[in-house]
């Protein structure tokens, strides 16, 4: 890849933008984030008092998107004992929406040529260490067949540079040939349920193309929404210098029927609060439009980068106790939101953060193109985004979370019967959604455990399985009961991909 | 050109119109069907795996959906097909195909 665009990547930037999908969802002319206005509400709402805090917990508690006011509050607390019982707070309430259930899944990063020059980003299109590729097809459905018939994941995120080789028509062709992928295992058979994507912003027509392959969450991160910075760390010129198109792309989505978006923010590109405070409000501004806000919200933090000094260099970056302190206050300002906490982060800090109100994570990750079947171990500065923090299999990670009391879940069931959109917000904020959760959890979890468990992971599995049978036997109805064990008994018999 | 755009608009416009016919219908017999018979239907529209909701009931009783196809485009889910009588059945989706047909 050279340094400079060639005649036909400056067409197709030239091509993308369309200013009337941007225009259409501002309010004269303004976009919905007001620097000037997070800033004074982060001011105003200095040392708040415990009676406030108390009514804020509250309101979070029943499930109930916070105000900014409200977010501006929880961020400015000092006392390290209510930080202490919003953590609480915030376990307690993941407990409610999604019960103990942590879904799991795995990157798949299919191209790495960008167009863009992101200053934070080891693919920025001027930095020439890096190993630039494109998988074909047939090398797709090899990265398949490990993560489906030999890892056991059940849903994916699929990531690609922006670039007219990895454009909308390409991601589809990606996209059904992972669907397409079936893999003989132990005791049945591997297949990925769910294909979200990592991809740029795109046109109403493209995200169209993209809903009609059957894609699962649409996930854009703003990466910063303090404009200025966003200004400065993408260069002009470049197609991600341009903030609205950003800004706005999950609106596109839900108006082209992909009614599961993420939102997420890069932290160490600027202020922390700020940050959590743009989330709140790009929140709210998808329920005012469309009456759906993020299916999830992610929250990665700066990791290093081939050749990338600015990650050295920022001033923002965020400590591990800021960083609990922002999933906590996410959880509390947007409820019923999946969250997701990748491989970015070591270990050490997982554990330590799940228990906050995470949902999603990932294992056996690996992020250079093509490294799955490649089968390579070590990390790979030169074909990587940027260098991950835990590099554990997916099994590993599974027997810790069972030794922690959790249950692995790969449900994949809700956006195939109808549970999205305002439907899915709903079974959210009433609690519903959890009873789905559990079930399901249950029968992904078993099914797992059947064809890819190492013997220890299994007999650690199998007493989670175990308590979770007991607490819905005892907890919902008896037919329901019933049909789960009906359920359970036909995938120990080698049936595969039974949902509630 | 011009000319094409505008058709293609105008076509746009009158499925826009024909679904929200359709989202308003079901709503209305998703909600008699759950007062009589207390079976809880949505409607959903179909995206290769992607089955996304368009109208009816919220909620449901836990139980597994069972999804009926209308046609490769629309279908309705439930987990409480067993509430309904056939007849009732059969007229839901009899009604169901003429307003499909029109989208």
């Amino acid at each position: 890849m050279l340094a400079v665009l060639t005649k036909k990547e400056r067409d197709w930037v030239q091509s993308v933008v369309k200013e009337e999908e941007i225009e259409r969802y501002m309010r004269n002319g303004r976009d919905f984030i007001d620097d000037d206005e997070i800033w004074e509400k982060l001011r105003n709402n200095k040392k708040p008092d415990k009676k406030k805090i108390e009514d804020i917990i509250q309101k979070s508690m029943e499930i109930q998107t916070l105000e900014p006011d409200e977010t501006a509050c929880l961020l400015n607390i000092e006392d390290p004992e209510i930080w202490h019982q919003l953590f609480d707070v915030a376990k307690n309430i993941k407990k409610k929406v999604y019960d103990n259930r942590i879904v799991t899944f795995a990157p798949l990063y299919c191209g790495d040529l960008c167009v863009n020059n992101c200053l934070y980003c080891g693919f920025r299109r001027e930095n020439i260490v890096i190993k630039r590729k494109r998988l074909t097809l047939e090398e797709i459905r090899r990265e398949t067949e490990v993560l489906a018939g030999e890892i056991g994941h059940k849903r994916l995120i699929v990531v690609y540079g922006e670039h007219p080789s990895t454009d909308a028509a390409y991601i589809a062709d990606t996209i059904r040939t992972i669907y397409d992928v079936k893999v003989k295992t132990k005791n049945g058979y591997g297949q990925i349920r769910r294909v979200n994507v990592n991809i740029a912003p795109m046109s109403i027509d493209d995200l169209s193309l993209l809903r009609d392959v059957g894609i699962g969450t649409y996930q854009v991160f703003q990466e910063t929404y303090h404009h200025e910075t966003y200004k400065k760390l993408h260069p002009e010129g470049t197609l991600k210098a341009h903030y609205q198109w950003r800004l706005y792309c999950h609106h596109r989505a839900l108006e082209a029927g992909v009614d599961d978006v993420a939102l997420g923010a890069l932290f160490g590109l600027y202020d922390w609060k700020f940050e959590v405070m743009g989330l709140l409000y790009h929140t709210r501004d998808l329920e005012r439009q469309f009456g759906i806000g993020p299916h999830t919200i992610s929250f990665p933090r700066l990791e290093p980068a081939a050749n990338t000094p600015f990650i050295q260099q920022t001033r923002y970056k965020v400590s591990d106790e800021d960083f609990k302190k922002i999933i906590a206050v996410i959880r509390l300002s947007v409820p019923y939101t999946g969250m997701i906490l990748t491989a970015r982060e070591p270990a050490y800090i997982r554990r330590e953060v799940i228990p906050i109100g995470i949902t999603q994570t990932d294992a056996s990750t690996k992020i250079g193109i093509g490294a799955y079947s490649d089968r390579y171990t070590d990390q790979e500065e030169d074909r990587q985004q940027f260098l991950l923090g835990d590099t554990r299999s997916l099994d590993e990670v599974i027997r810790e979370l069972a030794q922690m009391g959790y249950i692995t879940s790969f449900c994949t069931a809700g956006y195939r019967c109808g549970r999205t959109g305002d439907r899915i917000m709903s079974l959210l904020r009433t609690g519903r959604e959890a009873v789905f959760c559990k079930l399901n959890a249950v029968l992904t979890f078993k099914e797992w455990l059947d064809d890819f468990a190492s013997f220890e992971t299994k007999a650690v599995g199998e007493v989670v399985l175990k308590k979770e049978m007991e607490e819905i036997k005892e907890k919902l109805p008896q037919n329901v009961y019933e049909k789960l064990l009906e359920y359970y008994k036909r995938i120990e018999n080698g049936e595969r991909d039974l949902y509630f | 050109m011009k000319s094409s755009l505008n058709i293609t608009k105008e076509l746009k416009m009158a499925k826009e119109t024909s679904i929200s016919e359709l989202k308003e219908a079901f709503n209305i017999i998703a909600h008699e069907i759950k007062r009589e018979y207390n079976a809880h239907i949505w409607l959903i529209e179909v995206f290769g795996k992607r089955h996304s909701y368009i109208a009816g009931c919220k909620d449901d009783s836990f139980l597994p959906p069972e999804v009926i196809y209308i046609n490769e485009k629309y279908a309705v889910v439930s987990s409480d097909w067993g509430k309904l009588p056939l007849e009732k059945k059969e007229e839901l989706f009899s009604l169901l195909n003429k307003y499909v047909n029109k989208t």
